[in-house]
């Protein structure tokens, strides 16, 4: 295990180490540097952050603060409701971080930033010192939008929008359902972690019903008039599940103009501002979001609740020796996913390698690709290329990304392989 | 252990010029599906500069037919893919 570490550390620190300073006037040594970056947050983001920044600079010091010992993804956490991966497969560790990178693991929450003097306050008490620090707490959702639904709601009606016990909590409702059931999945507007996610779970949803319980039906009620891929995920609706006809096993209605206005958790109805009642045996109620709870507290989000960054480096607009990366940051037009999650890391890794060592920041480049299975041998996929276009801020790449072809029936079996390899090998980018 | 490795990384040395940064920012990003261990997306490590080249080419153009790779190769430019190919092929 050290040998193959090591190796893999010398390795990886090659990939990096021979080239990245090109833009610096000399030869820079930075082998007995204090310089100690701090990233909050385990998730794809934070690791992402502190690995690439070792790999960068080992000059750097790097802690990466994560209270959870493990973290399940939630990228994958939908394949579990068609009886394709369960929460093991989906557990990722930071061990890995640990032992062949060398960063500083603490297990702990963070009370306070103070952002003036640079430091951290951790729950327990101790003071973290940081010469720049990277803020990635991913999603908080906003318990206030539906009269009905709250945090502790939450806890028998699940959004499963954090993999885990949510997750497994909808898998046994589902399980327990009378065939003949009504299943409803209520999607929020824009922005939300992950755009294509809840119709993944509608797709892995009936693919399972239909074969133990095709009696039944999921609602899909979405605050968005369209939604991502969204000829790509009707077409095979269409195909596997009867969409479009009285026996779909998927409706999708928009509800942008008669929004939701209350939750009667013990009937399981939903009502609508126009007086429509939506009845479920089964509820699945994905909130609207804003950025993590940390990040808010330390003033770094603004009235949208997501925390406003300069792109090229990930700096926030309110502290500039503070970045926001992942869920938390608003990078728009980059959607809310891991893989971008893991992009901005790695811009923002460089940037802030760069600024530590007083060098010309990098160019920004960003990608991301999203996988969608909608059975287990039919996939589809979106993706974007990202640039700093006019005025610095940062735009798609016209004639690039995009979607999927539609009625590519070959395509659709290779592309349902590659989202499990691609699921794979992000999340041992990332963590591994 | 970890320490001497980060001693001994501690020099890092000039690079080239500016294409040599470009490169790298692009460069981490295909790490993500591109790795080692993955099964079916091919790895690059073992793959020449000149083939990482001209099958990126292949896909900008629509020389090759590809499920994901014609879209994300438009996304640069023919100075931006040959940099990208020309780092990764000497990994």
């Amino acid at each position: 295990m050290a040998d193959h570490s090591r190796r893999r550390f010398l390795q990886l620190a090659g990939f990096a180490g021979s080239a990245w300073l090109s833009g610096c006037a000399g030869i820079v040594s930075s082998g007995n540097s204090k310089t100690h970056v701090v990233v909050v947050g385990g998730g794809f983001a934070g690791a992402t952050a502190a690995k690439t920044l070792r790999q960068l600079d080992a000059g750097i010091n790097v802690t990466l603060i994560e209270p959870k010992a493990s973290y399940i993804t939630c990228p994958g956490s939908n394949w579990l409701f068609a009886g394709l991966a369960n929460l093991e497969n989906l557990t990722v560790d930071y061990r890995a971080l640990s032992n062949d990178y060398g960063i500083n693991l603490l297990a702990d929450s963070v009370a306070q930033v103070d952002a003036e003097r640079r430091r951290v306050i951790m729950v327990a008490g101790d003071v973290i010192a940081y010469d720049r620090l990277v803020m990635a707490p991913g999603i908080d959702f906003r318990w206030d939008t539906l009269p009905g639904y709250s945090e502790a709601t939450a806890q028998f009606i699940p959004h499963a929008w954090q993999a885990g016990p949510q997750t497994l909590l909808l898998q046994k409702q589902l399980q327990a359902m009378n065939d003949g059931g009504v299943v409803l999945i209520t999607v929020p507007a824009e922005p939300y972690r992950c755009p294509p996610g809840p119709y993944e779970r509608a797709s892995m949803i009936a693919w399972w019903l239909k074969q133990y319980k095709p009696k039944s039906k999921i609602i899909i009620l979405d605050a968005k008039t369209g939604f991502s891929k969204q000829k790509l995920f009707e077409a095979g609706w269409a195909k596997y599940f009867g969409y479009g006809t009285a026996n779909s096993l998927i409706e999708w209605q928009s509800i942008a103009d008669n929004p939701l206005v209350g939750l009667d958790a013990k009937t399981g109805i939903l009502t609508t501002d126009f007086g429509d009642k939506f009845q479920g045996q089964v509820l699945n109620i994905i909130p609207p979001q804003q950025a993590g709870r940390i990040a808010r507290e330390a003033g770094l989000a603004d009235a949208s609740g997501w925390c406003p960054v300069e792109p090229q480096s990930g700096r926030s607009k309110f502290h500039d020796t503070i970045h926001v990366i992942g869920d938390a940051a608003n990078y728009a037009p980059i959607p809310k996913s891991a893989f971008a999650a893991n992009s901005e890391a790695k811009a923002c890794a460089l940037a802030v390698a760069a600024l530590l060592n007083e060098c010309r920041l990098p160019e920004a480049h960003w990608l991301n690709t999203c996988y969608s299975l909608i059975t287990p041998q039919h996939g589809i996929s979106v993706a974007g290329v990202y640039k700093l276009g006019v005025e610095r801020k940062i735009e798609m790449v016209k004639g690039a990304g995009g979607v999927s072809r539609l009625g590519d029936e070959q395509a659709a079996v290779l592309e349902a392989g590659y989202a499990r390899s691609a699921y794979r090998t992000l999340v041992q980018d990332s963590f591994g | 252990m970890i320490r001497t490795i980060v001693a001994a990384m501690g020099m890092i040395v000039v690079g080239s010029c500016h294409a040599e940064i470009d490169a790298q920012a692009i460069a981490l990003n295909c790490r993500n599906c591109h790795a080692a261990e993955s099964s079916e997306i091919p790895a690059l490590q073992n793959l020449s500069s000149e083939q990482i080249g001209r099958t990126l080419f292949d896909y900008k153009y629509d020389k090759t037919p590809a499920t994901l790779m014609p879209r994300i190769a438009k996304g640069y430019s023919d100075n931006e893919l040959k940099a990208v190919a020309d780092y990764l092929g000497r990994r």
